[in-house]
């Protein structure tokens, strides 16, 4: 069976196109016990450090220069298998309906409003872990012994 | 003249043509100067012409120079700001994180003026943070007196310098600036009362509600009320009010004075926001003698996914309307009446002399589940009207409900 990885180990990716949101998130994550938190203001990057990195969550901001969150989240579709959950958590400070739905419909699993709260955010990137670990373990117990990989 | 992008590449291209036009003034001067010197005759037109060349040579090496060294020095500062920032957003961050109170911040002795990257990090990130993080921040922006300069630049004559001011109020939200924000909605120019009001809304989203005409919701209302905001820009307030806007755009529906373009801005924010608590608050505008604010009550009402029960009848009557846009709302409204009572009033809208009404009528019928596809369909092969066949083909084919080869039969039928 599958030890469910500590929640600090969890490795999270950033992709918002203002720096200072990027080093404020890693900050914040680091204060909380965050050590594999990577991070890029330039969204072409997402896809490839996404491929590098194998993220456990990726934070992702929806409106950016050139390659917007949809975009990305686009990209990064194709490489998330269909059984897998990878959360991708919004940060966005449009608070717009239609524009939630268009992201959970192209992969978000959930939303936070800036400018945000610091308790909310560590709040929702740990329960979107535990889902991803959750479902991680689930993953790995399905495998019959012997057949896991 | 300088663009964000593609600074370099137009540097090197007017260098190169400033470059070569020197090169050949300068061949040029040279050579006139060749002759004099071998001692051939020389007119004092030829002095005058060799003058201009030299002049003209000089002026462009100038500019050639002048242009070089610009980029030179703007890349130099560009980078030295790009260092400051991180710098002080580094610092702002870790003041924003630590356990001090953000009284006890900004009751600490004032300090000198902070230099602009400071200020510009800072500002940056009060628009991502809010909570105790936030509050530390702008103790910050007190205790260095930036919040009483920017207050002090609101008042500006000098319209960059106020422009300035009210965007850094929009994103540092201070409370203590959003009575002097709405006396700007009475400005003459439309680009401060449009900044204006965008910095106010986001300072009345972050402040405590508190209910009557001097709360910060009241105060804000009074000012939208008589500011000359084109409709797109009160909207985009009222969307700026996030967690509050409910309560402003309850307080504005409840304003018996409302203008009506106030009031269409309303409704259609109502719905742009999805506040579906808000569906009986807008119903009674459905037979408002103005066809568009009836429109815009249907349309809302769309976008809530609810039609209040007693709304029924005037949403059937609605897609009669003699106004076409109107019944182009309510058709699209009709998708969330009970099946048994918007099928048989949607399918004659199939044959409506609106194309756009045509269509909302077939894209409603196709959302009532099995029976209102097979109404579509129905329509598809049997509708007297062309115009209805064929909007139902489409909107069977778009909704996947049909396959091309039957679509072309369909359409061959019809």
């Amino acid at each position: 069976m599958m030890q469910t990885p500590r929640r600090t180990d969890a490795r999270i990716l950033v992709v918002d196109d203002e720096r200072v949101n990027v080093v404020l998130l890693e900050r914040i994550l680091e204060q909380d016990g965050y050590t594999n938190v990577r991070s890029t203001t330039d969204a072409y990057q997402a896809a490839t450090l996404y491929d590098e990195f194998e993220p456990d969550l990726v934070l992702l901001d929806l409106h950016m220069p050139g390659l917007d969150g949809f975009a990305v989240m686009e990209q990064l579709e194709g490489r998330i298998s269909s059984d897998s959950f990878l959360p991708i958590l919004i940060l966005t400070a449009d608070i717009r309906p239609e524009i939630k739905r268009r992201a959970l419909s192209a992969g978000a699993k959930d939303f936070v409003t800036k400018p945000f709260d610091r308790t909310e955010v560590l709040l929702r990137i740990q329960n979107l872990l535990e889902t991803r670990f959750l479902h991680l373990r689930f993953r790995s117990d399905a495998v019959p012994e012997g057949r896991a990989t | 003249m300088w663009r964000r992008y593609g600074d370099a590449a137009y540097t090197l291209v007017t260098l190169a043509i400033f470059g070569f036009e020197t090169l050949a003034l300068g061949a040029l001067s040279l050579s006139f100067l060749l002759g004099k010197w071998a001692g051939v005759t020389s007119t004092p037109i030829e002095g005058v012409l060799l003058a201009t060349v030299v002049s003209a040579a000089s002026a462009l090496a100038m500019v050639g120079l002048y242009l070089l060294s610009y980029q030179f020095v703007s890349k130099l500062r560009d980078r030295r700001h790009a260092g400051q920032l991180d710098t002080w957003t580094e610092r702002w961050i870790g003041l924003a994180l630590a356990d001090d109170s953000a009284e006890s911040i900004a009751g600490s002795p004032r300090s000198r003026r902070l230099p602009r990257a400071a200020v510009h990090a800072v500002l940056s990130l009060l628009e991502a943070v809010k909570g105790e993080e936030g509050d530390r921040l702008k103790a910050v922006l007190a205790r260095h007196g930036v919040d009483r300069w920017l207050l002090r630049h609101v008042a500006s004559g000098h319209l960059t310098a106020r422009l300035d001011a009210i965007e850094s109020l929009g994103k540092a939200r201070l409370p203590q600036s959003l009575d002097s924000l709405l006396v700007l909605l009475e400005h003459p120019k439309p680009v401060v009362r449009r900044m204006a009001v965008r910095a106010a809304a986001g300072t009345v989203a972050i402040m405590p509600p508190e209910p009557g005409p001097d709360g910060p919701g009241g105060k804000f209302i009074q000012a939208l009320k008589t500011a000359d905001l084109k409709a797109g820009v009160v909207q985009e307030s009222l969307l700026l009010l996030e967690t509050k806007a409910g309560a402003v755009l309850r307080d504005l529906l409840a304003d018996p004075d409302l203008p009506d373009s106030l009031l269409w801005v309303v409704l259609e924010t109502v719905g742009r926001l999805g506040l579906a608590d808000m569906a009986e608050d807008i119903s009674r505008y459905a037979k408002h003698e103005d066809p568009e604010l009836r429109a815009a009550t249907f349309r809302a009402l769309h976008r809530l996914g609810t039609v209040p029960d007693h709304l029924q009848r005037t949403l059937l009557a609605a897609l009669n309307d003699e106004v076409d846009f109107v019944r182009i709302q309510a058709a699209h409204a009709a998708a969330f009446l009970p099946a048994e009572v918007a099928l048989p009033a949607l399918e004659p809208r199939l044959g409506d002399d609106s194309w756009w009404a045509r269509r909302a009528a077939a894209a409603s019928l196709a959302r009532l589940g099995d029976d209102g596809v097979s109404t579509v369909k129905r329509a598809a092969q049997t509708h007297p009207d062309q115009a209805a066949r064929e909007m139902a083909v489409q909107i069977l084919l778009e909704a996947n409900l049909l396959d091309p080869a039957t679509a072309r039969l369909a359409k061959g039928v019809a």
